[in-house]
C-alpha cells in the first residue's frame, strides 16, 4: 500500500469484503477495485496483496477457481463458507476498531 | 488494448529467466503482470517495453539505472534482480505447507475412523502376523511394507511427469516423503541402539511404531491424491 501503513492491518478484511460483494475475482481485480472504490487515494501493492490472499486460503476463508481467459489462466479467488462468516466477524471488529479511534480523536463525533 | 500471444510468450519466458519455474506460480504472476501491462499501455499511454518495467518493479524487483545506457534499460531491468519474485515464491511456499497441513488434519480424525482403512489396517495386521511366524525379520519387513507403498506411490506419481516435479503443490506434497521413507530406518537404528545389551529385545515397540507410522503415511496418500488430481487438472487447461 503506497499511503499509510494504517490500512495494512485491514488488508484482509478490504480482500474478504469485495469478496463478499462479488462472487469471484481475480488478483489484478482486487487491486483495480480498492483504487477506484478509493478514488486512487489506496492502492494495494503486489506484493501486500497477494501473501494475503494466500494466507486467507491456506486458512480455508477463500477458495481458488482457475479458468482459461485470453490464452492464459487465470485464478479467481471466492469466499467459502467459513469465510463469509468471518467477513461478517471482521467487519463488526473494523466498526468496533473505527468507532474507538472516531471516540479519541474526534470525541464530538463519536 | 490485449497483448499479443508473442508478448504474453515473451513474459512467461521472463518469468522463467527469473527463477519463477514452477508453472502453478507462474500462471498468477503472469495473469496479473499481463493485465496490468495490458492496463498501463491503455491507460498511460506508454509501450510495451515501460509497462513491463513498471510491473517489474511493482513486484519488490529492485533495479539500479545508474551506469546503464538508456538503450540497456529495458533488457538489464528485468533481470538485474528477482527478489520480490523469490519472496512471493518462499511465501507462497509457506502458505501452501500450511494449507495441506490444514486440510490432513481435519481428514484424518474420519479416514481412520473409516471401514476402508479399517480392513486396510487388518490385512497389514495380518500379513504382519504370518509374516512374524516366520522371523521377526519378516514381521518388520511386513510392516514396513505397508509405509514404503504409501511413500513410494507419492514420489512415483510426484515425480511421474515433468509438470508434477514443476508444481509447488506437488512438489510441497511430496516433500514429507523422503522424510517417512527414512524414519523406519532411524527407529531400527535407535532402538538396536537402546537395547543393544537387552536379553529379550521388546520388538512390540517397534511393531507398535511401525503401526502408528503407517496410520500417518497412509492418510497422507489421501491427501496427495487430492492435491494430484486438482493440479492435474489445471495443468491439462494450461496446456489445452
Amino acid at each position: 500500500m503506497s499511503n499509510s501503513k494504517l490500512y495494512k492491518g485491514s488488508l484482509n478484511t478490504i480482500i474478504l469484503k469485495l469478496l463478499n460483494e462479488h462472487d469471484k475475482m481475480y488478483g489484478y481485480e482486487i487491486t483495480q477495485k480498492v483504487k477506484a472504490l478509493t478514488k486512487g487515494e489506496l492502492k494495494i501493492t503486489e506484493g501486500a496483496l497477494y501473501p494475503a490472499l494466500h494466507k486467507l486460503e491456506a486458512e480455508g476463508l477463500l477458495d481458488v477457481e482457475v479458468a482459461k481467459v485470453d490464452n492464459r489462466l487465470r485464478k479467481y479467488y471466492k469466499l467459502t463458507e467459513t469465510g463469509t462468516k468471518e467477513t461478517v466477524t471482521k467487519l463488526e471488529e473494523l466498526a468496533e476498531y473505527i468507532k474507538t479511534m472516531q471516540a479519541l480523536v474526534n470525541p464530538k463525533l463519536a | 488494448m490485449n497483448l499479443t500471444k508473442q508478448e504474453i510468450q515473451f513474459i512467461d519466458n521472463y518469468l522463467i529467466k527469473n527463477e519463477v519455474k514452477f508453472w502453478d506460480v507462474r500462471i498468477e504472476l503472469l495473469d496479473h503482470i499481463v493485465s496490468a501491462v495490458e492496463d498501463k499501455m491503455t491507460n498511460d499511454g506508454i509501450s510495451f517495453n515501460e509497462a513491463l518495467l513498471d510491473v517489474h518493479r511493482s513486484f519488490g524487483n529492485q533495479f539500479i539505472e545508474f551506469g546503464v545506457s538508456k538503450d540497456k534499460i529495458f533488457e538489464k531491468g528485468l533481470y538485474q534482480s528477482n527478489a520480490g519474485f523469490k519472496k512471493f515464491i518462499r511465501n507462497k511456499q509457506k502458505e501452501i505447507g500450511r494449507k495441506h497441513r490444514k486440510a490432513y488434519w481435519k481428514t484424518f480424525v474420519p479416514f481412520i475412523t473409516s471401514i476402508r482403512f479399517f480392513v486396510e489396517l487388518l490385512l497389514l495386521a495380518i500379513v504382519t502376523f504370518v509374516a512374524y511366524q516366520y522371523s521377526i525379520k519378516a514381521g518388520l519387513f511386513a510392516i514396513m511394507s505397508g509405509i514404503f507403498i504409501s511413500e513410494f506411490t507419492k514420489l512415483f506419481y510426484g515425480g511421474l511427469k515433468k509438470f508434477k516435479s514443476k508444481s509447488l503443490n506437488i512438489q510441497s506434497a511430496v516433500a514429507s516423503s523422503l522424510l517417512l521413507t527414512q524414519l523406519p530406518y532411524w527407529l531400527i537404528m535407535l532402538f538396536n541402539w537402546n537395547f543393544e545389551n537387552a536379553e529379550v529385545k521388546p520388538y512390540y515397540i517397534l511393531f507398535c511404531l511401525f503401526a502408528l507410522l503407517f496410520v500417518f503415511s497412509r492418510h497422507s496418500v489421501n491427501n496427495f491424491i487430492k492435491i494430484y488430481n486438482t493440479y492435474n487438472e489445471r495443468y491439462k487447461l494450461l496446456i489445452s
